[in-house]
């Protein structure tokens, strides 16, 4: 038992306390949890649990944009099919929240897969274009069926996931713990239990060798698209349960854009990524609103924020104070604290300089390559 | 020495004396009537809500405020921006977030009837009241019937509902047809629908599908352009070549300006009569270069002869009203309620709306039961609110329905006139049809 | 009714066109795809009406003025913004966006989202085989065909468009020839902010101009410029045409479903990208050795 509870005392020190991403991603967390001791005030958990739910959102489109490289422009299309599917199956079939969501996004998966079938064929710019056009395709057929539907108007009276705003905000938190461990796993170029992030890794960087090492690259990109799907489909019936309403606003062009403007702010392909894009900028938008001059220009001031951050960190705010915060030790590979100047593993000296001028040797292989 | 601790005591007192203001205002605030005016704030029809509500409530205050019993509260409003166009998560956490952070007692606006019907859920929630003065959606009121006591809060107090609105439609339509078999001899017109995409139109393109050949009209054709469309010249064109001679305009979007104005520029020979929300206001002709001329168009509110509304609110404001201005008669109605319960408490309160018989600019205010099929909302009639019809002469917005004589066949219109001038066909269309024949 | 469906998607065929080719050459050389465009078209109109309505010109004289500046919008867009990130792709296609955020909000800020609406160059109409047309309408067409002339002979007869075909066909060795070729995209994203400009001076009078339209208009341009093929400026005027009639025999045939108009063509680009994955007229680039 001493033992179990020294190894665990370890395996916390070595992989998390001297990790300073990891401590802030575990501060976070904890802070979350312990949220509500603060404030139970229901429009701030209200924000955070907007946030939460468009988390997932994010990061599942991080999935399939950052490790596969495939920019889906339509990513709203997952999100609303599950929204429309939840609320549907809520209404008519009676069914209650814990199933209406896994339901409504296994059918956001046989969306990606009719996406995702066609939309392989195509690459770069035109799979992002070809995948704009799905959405709005598919807002065209709501209004067709409008008795089905409800038209312009969506499906309204969805049940609420529970009675009470504190229930919905641990739900909503342990939803989006759960999802965003299992996309980070299954993104994990380094993981030991999945390949799929290595596979996926290695598609991104190099389809042709990638499919040379006999993987069936079409059938991963497939896997992602499903997965991606599947996640933005958790996020849509969550979005449903919680707002108590599934409209074609769920399907909007603006709507599919903010995904990726949240997990390219953040910083792509990382999935913590989304986290933090979607956990700064949403509450900043949101919380301007309580300051009335700052609520009629606080469209102006996210778009501001947007190109000033890309402007200095183009791979993103996350990825950038990763970089600042984290060093990679050049022999073992291993992450260490900015302040050590020798690795903590295997003492070899570390230094930003040094590292530095690694990564710009590493540049000159790359041009004469 | 001494000096210093006088400054600490200058500071001290000065202190407690800025306290004791901030004590006092506070006590002077919790004695004011909140009422939040919620819609999309940065677009016209946000402008136009703010407007209308801040005219009620300086009126009211330059009148003592609200009685509540035996105290006078002063109104406040407080601007809640939802941006309901754009992101309907957004409305729902901004009318939240008046309830709970700015603590609203009132909520009045509306707008995108997606985010309304979200909105709804809040407000049940909360047991705030909300007038609504935006939207037209039956199912807004329909689902009052199902579920009385969760969301008997809301009230139609702007527009009349759907069905309500189809038929003042229908009686402007009646008028002109009455006019071209007069003027033009042509028996049965032939009418064309546009109307834009959405749902609400459905059910008066539906009811037009069955009443126009009673009415002796003849449908040739019904248009759907999208509500966000920019241009309308190739559906105009075709309602042309379908030789119309009247067009039925349903819309309540953007599109209802594209056609308005693409009407005139292309000459369409033939009589626009309908729903337009743009072409309501004097700024209109000009923005549309005079092209809306002869346009007839529907109203909830005009500017009717002894009657102040439009005069006050083109001083205050330098433009016309338009429906979503109707926030007005929605803080007036609730000020009523109010001083007869002589509480704020919502129940109290709805159960007093609920018996609201209101004398506004635009007639009698007086809602539906609570045991109809959609409840609460504002009866249009004879004796009630009667809408209006409005037409265009050369530059001005002139009122030209009711009458007098009986509409759609119901008698009990007769005597009720609140017209101005007869109603015009456009010049175009007379040439056009008598040199047809 | 043919006639009508021809003339009505020439006019809106012209506008796609405008839009698409200033798109698709900011694509084949600069390799942006760049979401502020149809927002330079938003401007324009906003200037042009500005000029029309505060300072009472009329038609001609305003779009001369608005049009220069929003050339220099453009141009400095991508000197000061762009041409830094550009070698992070997807980074690029966000601050684009953003950027179309922050003009739009600007634009809100300042005339608010009220519809405006600017005088024609002539008002009326000619009948032509039962359609009506306005002289404004036919005045698109004829600026549509010259400025496709011109951009055609831009292209293929100065010094100018060698260099921007250099650099679009090879950048590094464009470089090394001499070309500047950071420059020559500048240049580029002038020329493309200049003719959604010129989109908007002839377009303005016929739509309502509202500071929302350009995400609209964006999404008809990319279907255009997918289907024709990235980067082929000849490919985006076809397919602008295509589409164009397309969403205008939608109109003709199902008037119940003209709301539809966007999601058909939207279809028709789908499937014509599925069986000819790079567009109709695509360039396939190099670096895509897939």
């Amino acid at each position: 038992m001493i033992d179990y509870a020294r190894f665990v005392y370890q395996w916390f020190r070595g992989e998390i306390v001297s990790i300073p991403g990891r401590v802030i991603a575990l501060i976070f967390i904890l802070g979350l949890f312990l949220f509500p001791l603060i404030t139970t005030q229901p429009y701030i958990l209200r924000i955070l649990i907007m946030a939460g739910l468009f988390s997932i959102y994010a990061a599942s489109w991080d999935v399939l944009g950052g490790f596969t490289g495939q920019v889906n422009l339509g990513h709203s299309l997952f999100f609303g099919v599950a929204a429309y599917a939840a609320a549907l199956l809520n209404l008519r079939l009676n069914l209650p929240p814990y199933l209406t969501i896994p339901l409504g996004s296994i059918l956001a998966v046989g969306a990606g897969l009719i996406v995702g079938l066609p939309a392989l064929r195509v690459r770069g710019f035109y799979l992002s274009l070809v995948t704009l056009a799905f959405p709005i395709i598919l807002t065209g057929v709501v209004f067709i069926f409008p008795g089905f539907t409800g038209g312009e108007l969506g499906i309204y009276g969805v049940t609420s996931i529970s009675q009470s705003r504190i229930l919905d905000y641990y739900v909503v938190l342990l939803v989006m713990l759960v999802c965003l461990t299992v996309m980070y796993k299954f993104t994990d170029a380094k993981s030991k239990f999945v390949r799929t992030g290595l596979i996926l890794h290695a598609i991104r960087e190099d389809e042709i060798s990638a499919r040379m090492s006999g993987i069936n690259t079409t059938r991963y990109k497939l896997l992602a698209f499903c997965v991606s799907g599947f996640f933005a489909g958790i996020a849509g019936g969550l979005y449903a349960h919680f707002l108590n309403i599934a409209g074609p606003s769920s399907l909007d062009l603006f709507f599919s854009f903010q995904a990726i403007l949240w997990s390219i702010f953040g910083g792509m392909g990382t999935i913590y990524g989304a986290v933090v894009g979607v956990f700064i900028l949403y509450p900043i938008l949101e919380l301007s609103r309580l300051q009335p001059i700052l609520e009629e220009i606080r469209f102006l001031i996210f778009g501001l924020i947007l190109i000033l951050t890309l402007f200095f960190m183009p791979e993103g705010l996350s990825v950038w104070v990763v970089d600042k915060i984290e060093i990679i030790c050049p022999r073992c590979k291993i992450k260490n604290v900015f302040t050590r100047k020798y690795c903590r593993a295997c003492r070899a000296p570390i230094s930003r300089n040094m590292s530095e001028e690694i990564q710009k040797e590493g540049d000159i292989d790359d041009i004469r390559l | 020495m001494k000096n210093q601790e006088m400054k600490w005591y200058f500071i001290i007192a000065v202190f407690l004396a800025v306290l004791m203001v901030g004590i006092a205002t506070d006590v002077k605030a919790a004695k004011k009537i909140k009422i939040g005016v919620i819609g999309p704030m940065k677009y016209l029809v946000g402008e136009h809500q703010w407007m209308g509500a801040q005219l009620a409530a300086e009126q009211i205050n330059k009148a003592g405020g609200i009685a509540v019993g035996s105290e006078r509260r002063m109104v406040e409003l407080v601007k809640v921006d939802d941006n309901n166009l754009l992101s309907v998560s957004d409305a729902v956490s901004a009318i939240e977030r008046a309830i709970t952070v700015d603590k609203v007692d009132f909520l009045t606006g509306g707008g995108r009837s997606e985010a309304n019907l979200a909105q709804q859920e809040v407000m049940a929630k909360y047991k705030k009241i909300f007038m609504n003065a935006s939207s037209g959606a039956m199912q807004l009121s329909m689902r009052i019937a199902k579920n009385y006591d969760k969301y008997k809060y809301w009230f139609r107090v702007g527009m009349f509902n759907g069905k309500y609105t189809g038929g003042l439609i229908f009686a402007n339509v009646e008028l002109v047809a009455k006019k071209i078999r007069k003027d033009l001899g042509i028996a049965t017109p032939n009418v064309a629908i546009i109307a834009e995409k959405v749902m609400w139109p459905d059910a008066i393109i539906k009811a037009a599908k069955a009443q126009l050949p009673k009415m002796g009209m003849k449908l040739v054709g019904v248009w759907r352009p999208s509500a966000s469309a920019t241009d309308t010249t190739s559906e105009l064109t075709a309602i042309k070549n379908k030789r119309a001679h009247i067009i039925f305009t349903i819309g309540g979007g953007p599109v209802d300006t594209v056609w308005s104005v693409q009407y005139g520029e292309l000459q369409i020979p033939a009589a626009m009569v309908g729903l337009s929300t743009d072409a309501l206001r004097s700024k209109f002709w000009k923005d549309s270069r005079g092209n809306c001329n002869y346009q007839l168009v529907m109203s909830y509110l005009a500017d009717l002869p002894g009657k102040t509304f439009y005069k006050e609110y083109r001083e205050r404001f330098n433009d016309d009203p338009i429906f979503h201005s109707l926030t007005y008669d929605a803080i007036y109605v609730v000020k009523e309620a109010i001083e007869r319960c002589g509480t704020v408490e919502s129940d109290a309160v709805v159960a007093e709306l609920e018996k609201t018989d209101f004398q506004s600019f635009r007639g009698r205010i007086v809602f539906h039961p609570k045991d109809h099929a959609t409840p609460h909302d504002l009866i249009w009639g004879p004796k009630y609110a009667t809408g209006f019809g409005l037409q265009w002469q050369d530059g001005k917005l002139v009122p030209v329905l009711p009458r007098g004589d009986a509409v759609l066949g119901d008698e009990r219109w007769k005597g009720i006139n609140y017209s101005t001038a007869e109603y015009k066909l456009p010049p175009r269309m007379i040439k056009y049809w008598k040199s047809k024949k | 009714m043919l006639s009508m469906i021809i003339i009505n998607g020439i006019t809106l065929g012209g506008m796609f066109a405008l839009l698409a080719m200033g798109f698709s050459l900011v694509f084949g050389v600069a390799r942006i795809l760049n979401m502020t465009h149809t927002a330079f078209y938003m401007i324009t109109c906003f200037l042009i009406f500005s000029g029309t309505d505060y300072l009472k010109l009329s038609l001609l004289p305003a779009a001369m003025m608005a049009i220069p500046v929003t050339v220099v919008i453009g141009m400095l867009s991508y000197k000061f913004i762009f041409d830094r990130i550009k070698e992070h792709e997807t980074a690029v296609m966000i601050v684009s966006l953003a950027f179309a955020i922050v003009l739009q909000e600007i634009i809100l800020l300042i005339f608010g989202g009220h519809f405006r609406s600017v005088p024609p160059f002539a008002s009326g109409f000619i009948e032509f085989g039962g359609s009506r047309v306005t002289y404004q309408h036919f005045f698109v067409v004829g600026v549509v065909g010259l400025v496709i002339v011109g951009v055609f002979l831009l292209l293929s007869r100065t010094r100018l468009g060698n260099a921007i075909k250099a650099v679009a066909q090879d950048r590094e060795i464009a470089n090394l020839m001499g070309i500047d070729v950071s420059r020559m995209c500048m240049i580029v994203t002038g020329i493309s902010a200049g003719l959604a400009a010129m989109a908007s001076a002839i377009l303005a009078p016929i739509y309502m101009s509202e500071p929302l339209m350009w995400l609209h208009s964006l999404v008809m341009v990319l279907a255009v410029v997918v289907l024709g093929g990235l980067g082929s400026v000849k490919g985006s005027v076809i397919a602008a045409f295509i589409l164009g009639f397309a969403e205008n025999t939608v109109i003709f045939l199902i008037p119940e479903g003209s709301f539809l108009r966007g999601a058909v063509s939207l279809a028709a680009m789908v499937v014509v990208i599925l069986a000819r994955p790079e567009g109709l007229f695509g360039v396939v680039f190099e670096e895509e050795r897939l």
